[in-house]
């Protein structure tokens, strides 16, 4: 499908048309942040915003969930038997979504949508959804999504992507969701027939974001090497431990999952967990194989960037997207540590 | 509404509070149904996180009662406990997860069967005024 | 002022270091983001020269005291010096372990009202030069006076000289006569649905990520409330009730020994403003019972002391 143009008056115009068909998930300003929310009408949407404080990764793996839900009354039936909460599925488009952000859903796609294991919650939000991507035109100081494998005008992950060209916006169907949503909005947009040049726009803002590190560098170094290094020790004196960084991740994807009953109703509830939690290796024994901080900060940061790519054997299990840089409360910088274990030695000194 | 009793968890204490209450019952005083009776050692055992627990369970009211400062059966419990139910009441009314009535401390001694079921008279009528609760109960998670 | 800061940490740092009069310093190094610097622990002279001190030293560092072996010196601001103080009161760490280089403090600056100044502008890089602030962003460049951009517990501090310290790496500033509770006077004065509903919104967007505690040097349980299962007080996912019980909860278990560093305010992603719980408890341990957390060193904490005449404004 050839790009279309929508004019800055027609946008809302278009944003209606999808709210007519779809749950319509956009950017809304919450007090200093935006964050993902469902549209009530038109005028919410703020796509004038650089990234949501939080990841958009609530909308597929929410902060906590209610898988089950089960009666212990002693006359019921069904008591005992677990039943799957019901939920809603209706198709939605994610509106307004960074590269980024959708390029990290393709990864966590490899934890939550195997061969073998597939998560039936995850694996259906995702296939109900169709995502508008909006490109990056100023990337932040703290992005570095170009060393990650992605980068502000990246295609993977999205349906559409939308780029601000000044008098309105150009949108590029990219696949067969895509091009459903975009003659959906056919009475607000105008065709702009064979491809826009964006090649320009794009290399402006690639040009915008600085190297972090090389993670191919660390895909090559032997994993003892990188786990045994002595750098760990310095990289983990100011960590907390206090989850922010997984929280705020689009990445990360860890969860645990709890049992809350009241009086004869129970329910099985998945939460986020965070590996940055000493409760989070904690046996049922009272065995902790990671119970000291330098163990978990190393685990964070060899997860993503050595296990992940060694695993699948890929680009790292990070977009770049430096919400963990802005959010940490003690400045540990995944750049930083990156390029530590990206040198020789992991000697560098930084 | 009419209806409506409210449910009152009593935190007493084994040595005093708990004793004025059996006192009472022994000699016939009257006084309303609507508490049910937790018996700790002292009113120093006393956890914040049990009149939380109370509350979110949905309780109506909670009424803690130990023995009067100076004469605690281990000498200083209830000293400590003071200190803890001044800064406890406080709080909760200042962050409005109890309203005003919902929450009651005593000094009763077990010779005091009377001012038992006075006060308990008084609390369970405070509580009623208060209505039942329902901002700070916690029946089923509120998740997605 | 500030500067001369850097200059006299590094140098106290160097000599302790070779003296071996310490293992270690803990103290900060400069950050890689704006108005962010990083904890940092030196171990060698070298490492001494990447110790600095500017207006972004908010962190308690305190925080990483509990359980420490060996002997350390850490650089401690008014408040850093309290936490110490509580610290040795609850025997986490030893007096002997510790040389506190104490540091008078001009207030740390709020990164978040300097960002609301410049409506959302991304900040590239700033300059400190005394109370003065220099902020450059990709195409544009503002001026801030230092002192109308503080941390929100510094603009009400009574403390900014330490309390307690093995060298005192300048001149004492003056402490300042100012009412703290104002706010919270403000909020007692409402009506209890309208206090509930308040805190209700303040804590809406928590997502339970725990940093206010775990930036909190107070907070040190090896098992926190939180994580107790049998039985389990406290949920753990975003349901409104449970995460209204974490934070009185956590407000309450601090009752006496917070030292209103604003590590917790510092440390949240999302900007709740968490303080409005432990300051009204301050107020109350202050008006009820006279007492300041970590002031004096040999006065036991507001809960884990009593006098006969206590007063007694919960009854009835």
């Amino acid at each position: 499908m050839p790009d279309i143009r929508i004019s800055k008056e027609n946008f809302p115009g278009a944003i209606k048309q999808l709210m007519d068909r779809y749950r319509v998930f956009a950017p809304v300003k919450k007090g200093r942040f935006h964050e993902f929310a469902l549209l009530q009408n038109v005028e919410q949407a703020d796509l004038g915003f650089s990234n949501t404080l939080l990841s958009p990764k609530g909308l597929f793996h929410p902060q906590a969930e209610r898988m089950f839900e089960y009666s212990l009354a002693r006359e019921d039936p069904n008591a005992g038997i677990l039943k799957e909460a019901q939920k809603d599925f209706s198709p939605r488009v994610i509106l307004g979504i960074r590269p980024c952000d959708a390029k990290a859903f393709e990864l966590d796609d490899a934890n939550f949508n195997t061969e073998s294991i597939k998560d039936p919650w995850w694996v259906q939000r995702r296939e109900t959804t169709t995502m508008i991507g909006l490109a990056c035109e100023s990337p932040c100081s703290t992005c570095f999504c170009t060393s990650m494998g992605t980068g502000p005008f990246d295609t993977a992950g999205l349906d559409v992507l939308l780029v601000n060209i000044g008098e309105g916006y150009a949108a590029r169907a990219l696949t067969e969701k895509g091009t459903k949503v975009l003659e959906i909005t056919s009475g607000c947009s105008s065709p702009a027939g064979d491809h826009l040049p964006l090649a320009e726009r794009q290399q402006a803002a690639e040009q915008r974001i600085g190297t972090a590190f090389d993670p191919a560098a660390i895909a090559k170094k032997e994993m003892l090497e990188l786990y045994n290094s002595p750098a760990w020790e310095e990289v983990q004196f100011a960590c907390l431990n206090c989850g922010a960084c997984t929280f705020v991740c689009p990445t990360c994807w860890c969860f645990d999952i709890q049992d809350e009953v009241c009086a004869d109703k129970g329910d099985r509830l998945r939460l986020w967990d965070s590996c940055m939690f000493p409760l989070f290796t904690l046996h049922g024994s009272g065995h902790n194989p990671r119970s000291n901080k330098i163990q978990r900060v190393r685990q964070r940061f060899m997860h993503k960037l050595k296990y992940y790519q060694d695993k699948y054997n890929s680009g790292p299990a990070c977009v770049g997207c430096g919400r963990c840089v802005q959010a940490c409360p003690v400045n540990i910088d995944i750049r930083q540590v990156g390029q530590k274990m990206a040198s020789p030695d992991c000697s560098c000194s930084i | 509404m009419s209806d409506w009793e409210p449910r009152i968890i009593a935190f007493l204490c084994n040595w005093c509070s708990y004793g004025a209450a059996d006192l009472a019952g022994v000699s016939r005083f009257q006084y309303p149904p609507n508490i049910r009776v937790i018996r700790v050692p002292c009113s120093g055992r006393i956890n914040p996180k049990f009149i939380l627990a109370a509350f979110r369970h949905g309780v109506d009211g909670v009424w803690v009662s130990g023995c009067h400062p100076g004469d605690c059966h281990y000498i200083e419990g209830n000293f400590y406990a003071r200190r803890k139910f001044a800064l406890l009441k406080s709080q909760l009314e200042y962050t409005g997860i109890v309203e005003p009535g919902r929450l009651h401390f005593s000094w009763i001694s077990s010779a005091e069967g009377t001012k038992f079921a006075e006060t308990a008279s008084h609390v369970v009528e405070s509580v009623k005024a208060a209505g039942p609760a329902q901002h700070f109960v916690k029946k089923q998670a509120e998740v997605a | 002022m500030q500067q001369s800061y850097t200059e006299s940490i590094r140098e106290a740092a160097k000599r302790l270091l070779s003296e071996k009069r310490v293992e270690a310093v803990i103290g900060f190094r400069k950050g890689t983001i704006p108005f962010m610097n990083e904890p940092f622990l030196a171990r060698t002279v070298e490492q001494a020269d990447l110790l600095i001190w500017d207006g972004n030293c908010a962190m308690n560092l305190a925080n990483y005291l509990p359980k420490r072996t060996g002997s350390v010196a850490i650089t401690a601001k008014g408040c850093d010096s309290r936490s110490i103080v509580i610290h040795l009161l609850e025997n986490q760490i030893k007096r002997e372990q510790l040389y506190i280089l104490g540091i008078p403090c001009r207030g740390m600056t709020d990164k978040r009202k300097i960002a609301d100044n410049l409506n959302g502008r991304e900040i590239i890089e700033v300059e400190e030069t005394g109370e003065k602030l220099r902020v450059l962003g990709r195409d544009f460049e503002q001026s801030f006076e230092r002192t109308e951009f503080l941390e929100e517990n510094c603009a009400v501090c009574t403390h900014k000289n330490p309390v307690l310290c093995d060298e005192l790496l300048g001149e004492p500033v003056e402490e300042q006569q100012i009412d703290r509770y104002e706010e919270i006077r403000k909020i007692e004065a409402l009506p209890p649905e309208q206090k509930r509903l308040f805190f209700d919104e303040l804590i809406q967007p928590c997502i339970r990520c725990y940093a206010c505690r775990n930036a909190c040097p107070a907070c040190y349980c090896p098992t926190c409330f939180v994580d107790e299962s049998k039985p389990q007080w406290v949920g753990k996912t975003t349901d409104p009730t449970d995460t209204r019980t974490f934070h009185f909860l956590r407000a309450f278990h601090v009752a006496g020994r917070c030292t209103d560093c604003g590590s917790c305010e510092r440390a949240c992603p999302v900007g709740i403003r968490v303080r409005l719980f432990t300051r009204k408890l301050e107020k109350e341990v202050k008006e009820l019972y006279g007492y300041e957390a970590g002031v004096v060193q040999d006065e036991r904490p507001p809960l884990d002391a009593f006098r006969p005449d206590d007063p007694e404004p919960f009854l009835g």
